[in-house]
């Protein structure tokens, strides 16, 4: 009989965060790879400080452990001092960290008020927890703002698709730090829901854009994580915006098992507010599997809501012609596609052309439903993106404000 | 016991150890065994419990190296009790003072079991009656008991793949079997696969031990909403019986097409459903009930060509809210599709044609 299956990987699931923890205060011993790769780093020209940091390295963090193990930053600006300086002489500076006017010199200089500390790898060798680079949970909920206030929801940088990879980034380093830290409470939570508002509002504004600019499953990945780690926060005190993101929680995920029961098992406060109920309405429509019923109670929704179920949006409506297939099966009856169209939500033309690609027949202004016609299309044929409310890019603009603003 | 000294105490379990009675000895390393309560082994301190066990486990480490030899899988098997208990404890201990992330407790428990088993499952060399495999289902019960409480099903898998290539899953005690398909029916619950959930937890009920009433109360508690899916009532004497009248008006109301007194039903028994995790499993009989008084409609009219505005009138009766037309022929539509009714919406005469033979088939049928 074989084991592959029981091997200690398979064990518990250790999240993102545990992981990282894990990794940063471990001292396994560093073994004799580890410490040739450690010095090659330090060989390729990274300064001298680095080749001193890996020989230091286990006994300060022992040492570390010793007194206090959680390490506290005392980094009060945006980015590390060092790491500014290290960023502007190699020129790996980002456009939005640069003083105006400088991009195009040969050495761009850094605007200290704009430069963010970037997100880098844990690694061996590699010292995450001095102090002088991380930053206390109050810079990095002030870090958090100006990245999601002033750069995300603010109008004049372009393409928004740079900005996301920029404060994706940045913000993902922010959420280390807080690991590295191990921050809770209400800063943590006010970046948290910052980090999940961002992520939200980028899966719908940069929804069917090519992988190279925008990957669903990594945004997806990363919005899972924040998510879990707020409504875990949310267990300890009182917060001010719980409803609101235990709802956001259950549309992202819906039809998740685990979604609902978690948002069943909340207090009676919690589960009774509206955005949480509307939530819910949803989520029962859809394990009732009644798209009508689902596409109309969406309609309720607010613009960050539909962010957080869009994805769901399109899979619900293939289901209704699905099921009006099967159940308007005949070859003599005919469907008013007006009224299909009404209820998918869609202008007529899209309603037309959803059928086509799903195998439903339409014939001018009627639809014949027939239950061997449908066939399950191969998805990317017709992009979510199609079904979005159309706004143009002087709309997107605008309303990335008043979205991400939401909570204070 | 506390009348024996410890020195008689550790003489007798160093005599069962050297006669190889397993049984025995573990009734005597057991945490409940009356030599816990002796004073000199009492410390204030919790470590006196981790080095209980701490003791056991080397001897488990040690039984690695009995080949061909399982005598002491009793003693295993209160060891891991032993282990899980506490580690529930610990984690309330915690819970209490805020402490600790749920589950880390149990975890670490699971890692351990989880050698234990290792040990048990790799065990190829000795002949059926000297193998450790005998140990396999005790400690994947237990194990699943804590992935259960962890919430982490999809950690049952490779154990139940385990056991269902082994050639001992019939001979095991009826007990550890009962209480292992217990477990892997609610599993497959979860994973919307009734009609084995039905077969397993079917199995389970009917043998599981009559005078274990409270163990035959928990099964009922799954094995109902999964009969009730596939179309079987309980009878109220059974209901009665158990102690588990809650489920009466449910069963009233999917029977009779109820759909007020089922959102009624559940709304009333709300925390025991959602604390039992049978809440979602008990709104996915709200389809059961559209079919059951749909038919009693089609009933009623006595014809095969149904006006849609009496399936309207029906839900509005049971005082279901913001529905309409669209909303009927959705519902409709959706029985027709999961087969639970044989015909065709005609939308511009508005009406449901429904099949002249056997137009509602019977619930078990489909599906």
């Amino acid at each position: 009989m074989t084991y592959n299956c029981l091997t200690t990987g398979d064990q518990s699931e250790l999240s993102l965060r545990q992981v990282t923890s894990e990794e940063l205060l471990s001292t396994r011993p560093m073994n004799k790879t580890a410490m040739s790769s450690a010095w090659h780093q330090s060989r390729r020209g990274r300064g001298h400080r680095h080749k001193e940091q890996g020989r230091v390295t286990r006994e300060r963090v022992e040492e570390q452990r010793a007194e206090d193990s959680v390490p506290h930053g005392t980094c009060m600006t945006m980015c590390p001092a060092y790491e500014l300086r290290q960023r502007e002489a190699q020129n790996r500076l980002h456009r939005f960290e640069m003083v105006a006017d400088t991009e195009r010199d040969r050495l761009p200089r850094a605007d200290v008020s704009r430069a963010v500390k970037e997100y880098s790898r844990p690694a061996a060798g590699k010292d995450s927890t001095r102090a002088s680079d991380l930053r206390p949970p109050s810079v990095l909920l002030k870090t958090a703002c100006h990245l999601v206030d002033d750069i995300a929801a603010s109008s004049t940088f372009q393409p928004w698709a740079e900005v996301y990879s920029f404060v994706f980034d940045r913000l993902r380093s922010v959420r280390q730090d807080m690991i590295i830290q191990r921050v809770s409470g209400p800063d943590c939570v006010a970046v948290l829901e910052k980090s999940v508002r961002f992520l939200l509002y980028a899966s719908y504004r940069l929804c069917g854009q090519q992988l190279q600019y925008f990957d669903p499953r990594i945004n997806d990945t990363h919005l899972q994580e924040c998510l879990s780690w707020l409504l875990e926060s949310y267990r300890d005190g009182k917060h001010q915006h719980q409803e609101e993101f235990q709802a956001l929680s259950l549309l992202y995920n819906l039809g998740s098992t685990e979604a609902i029961q978690h948002v069943l098992e909340l207090p009676e406060r919690i589960r009774s507010s509206p955005a949480v109920r509307l939530a819910l309405a949803v989520s029962r429509a859809h394990m009732e599997r009644n798209p009508v019923r689902l596409l109309r109670l969406a309609q309720r929704l607010d613009f960050i809501q539909v962010c957080a179920v869009h994805r769901h949006l399109l899979p619900c409506r293939t289901d209704l012609l699905l099921l009006y297939s099967h159940g308007h099966s005949s070859r003599n009856c005919r469907y008013p596609l007006q009224r299909l169209a009404r209820l998918l939500f869609l202008k007529d033309t899209l309603a037309a052309e959803l059928c086509q690609v799903y195998g439903v027949n339409v014939t001018g202004e009627w639809v014949n439903f027939s239950k061997s016609s449908f066939t399950d299309a191969v998805s990317g044929e017709l992009q979510c993106r199609s079904m979005h409310e159309p706004l143009d890019d002087e709309q997107w603009n605008c309303s990335a404000g008043s979205v991400i603003h939401g909570c204070a | 016991m506390a009348h024996i000294t410890l020195n008689q105490y550790l003489q007798q379990v160093l005599e069962a150890i050297d006669s190889r009675d397993g049984a025995f000895c573990a009734e005597m390393l057991s945490f409940k065994h009356p030599h816990v309560a002796n004073p000199r082994l009492q410390l204030s301190s919790p470590e006196e419990k981790s080095m209980h066990l701490h003791c056991i486990f080397t001897m488990c480490s040690s039984f690695q190296a009995h080949k061909e030899e399982n005598w002491a899988l009793p003693i295993m098997f209160a060891a891991t009790l032993d282990l899980r208990i506490f580690a529930n404890n610990a984690e309330q201990q915690l819970q209490s003072k805020g402490k600790g992330k749920v589950g880390d407790m149990l975890e670490k428990a699971a890692e351990q079991l989880m050698s234990c088993f290792r040990v048990c499952a790799s065990d190829n060399r000795a002949g059926i009656d000297d193998s450790k495999k005998w140990g396999m289902l005790f400690l994947i019960n237990q194990l699943f008991k804590i992935y259960f409480k962890i919430n982490k099903l999809h950690l049952c898998k490779p154990l139940i793949r385990a056991i269902d290539s082994s050639n001992l899953k019939d001979d095991y005690s009826t007990a550890q079997r009962v209480t292992y398909k217990y477990y892997v029916g609610r599993k497959a619950m979860f994973d919307s696969d009734f009609k084995q959930a039905e077969e397993y937890l079917a199995f389970s009920f009917t043998h599981c031990h009559r005078s274990c009433q409270r163990n035959k109360r928990l099964i009922l508690i799954y094995l109902l909403p999964v009969k009730m899916l596939l179309g079987h009532m309980p009878t109220h004497q059974l209901l009665k019986k158990y102690d588990l009248m809650q489920f009466a008006d449910v069963t009233k109301a999917v029977s009779e097409g109820n759909l007020l007194l089922l959102n009624e039903a559940l709304v009333k028994h709300e925390t025991f459903f959602i604390r039992c995790g049978i809440f979602l499993i008990l709104e996915k009989l709200k389809i059961i009930t559209y079919r059951n008084l749909f038919k009693k409609v089609y009933h009623l009219l006595k014809t095969h060509q149904l006006p849609l505005d009496a399936f309207l009138v029906a839900l509005k009766m049971m005082k279901v809210e913001d529905v309409d037309i669209d909303e009927v022929q959705c519902i409709l539509a959706n029985l027709i599709y999961m087969g639970h009714i044989k015909g065709y919406i005609s939308h511009q005469h508005q009406k449901l044609v429904v099949s002249k033979q056997n137009p509602f088939p019977p619930l078990s049928s489909v599906s």
